[in-house]
């Protein structure tokens, strides 16, 4: 039975082949945007980490932006 | 216009990619279910028609990608929106995946169908023009970024690009070739069953979910680079 599933009529070499090209490289950008994603985000928060708190606190309350960043970080750690 | 300041636009992008999320990997369970196991075999081709189910998807998001691009460029250089210009450049990696990922599973769908991996035909040569044309994208945006000509180098390209749609469209109407014609119509009845059709367009649903997942990741990392770059200044 899974022999006969995994050999598809005799093209399984065909089928598979192009499923699991699709979803490899599908996984590759997912996981390269992701990192590159984090990546910015990280940099980002570290920058923040330089200002004072008082002004940091500010920009945080009044940017979506940055607390939105702020909350993927506070995630990550 | 507060809709689309990037604060608003960032809330949004974090919910979207929650949902996504959350729904993917069910969604993907269906459709490759549906694919695999559920749909029948062809009667001629055999079990290599379920090659269709990645293949005519990955072409459809190529083909419309560049055409949301080529538009959102033009407008860009109109207006000179920079939402949009953001918006073509978090797109463009993506439409180059599926075109490059059409042009590979249907050579992997041409050789047990046709005997060959490749031939110089019409639909065939006029993919794999679309992906230079998103090659060209790329490389523009990497090395004219700084550059104030750049949204007049992303149209040129655009327009270049955006006569090449209806090409590949009609090629297997207006030549000859080895591809055969188009099976699904948006006017008109579908000559493809239900029964392939139910799984075509659930893997349809799948890829344009994962589009949409990398696109909205690709939109914030541009975001926040714009972010970083003004950060004195807040």
């Amino acid at each position: 039975m899974i022999n006969e599933f995994l050999n598809m009529g005799g093209y399984g070499f065909y089928v598979w082949t192009s499923f699991l090209i699709v979803i490899a490289f599908c996984f590759l950008l997912y996981y390269k945007t992701k990192k590159t994603l984090q990546k910015y985000e990280r940099e980002f928060a570290q920058e923040l980490e330089k200002l004072p708190m008082k002004h940091r606190r500010k920009i945080a309350r009044s940017s979506k932006v940055i607390s939105s960043i702020l909350a993927s970080q506070n995630k990550l750690n | 216009m507060d809709f689309f300041s990037f604060g608003k636009i960032i809330v949004y992008i974090d919910k979207f990619i929650k949902f996504i999320n959350s729904i993917f990997f069910l969604v993907l369970i269906i459709g490759l279910s549906f694919a695999l196991i559920i749909s029948p075999i062809d009667y001629l081709q055999g079990d290599t028609v379920r090659i269709m189910y990645v293949h005519v998807p990955s072409a459809w998001i190529g083909l419309s990608i560049f055409s949301m691009m080529a538009i959102g460029t033009l407008l860009n250089f109109v207006f000179k929106i920079k939402n949009l210009y953001l918006f073509v450049k978090s797109l463009a990696p993506i439409g180059l995946l599926f075109t490059c990922l059409s042009i590979v599973t249907g050579s992997l769908w041409g050789k047990p169908t046709w005997g060959t991996w490749w031939a110089w035909d019409a639909r065939l040569t006029s993919m794999l023009i679309l992906m230079l044309f998103y090659v060209f994208f790329i490389i523009a945006f990497k090395i004219f970024k700084e550059s104030e000509n750049l949204p007049k180098i992303l149209s040129a390209i655009s327009i270049l690009g955006i006569v090449n749609i209806p090409i590949i469209k009609y090629s297997v109407e207006w030549w000859s070739t080895l591809h055969q014609p188009a099976s699904i119509k948006i006017l008109g009845s579908s000559s493809i069953h239900s029964s392939m059709l139910v799984p075509l367009f659930l893997m349809l649903l799948v890829l344009l979910l994962y589009c949409a997942l990398i696109f909205l990741m690709k939109y914030k990392t541009e975001i926040i680079k714009i972010k970083k770059q003004n950060i004195k200044r807040l």
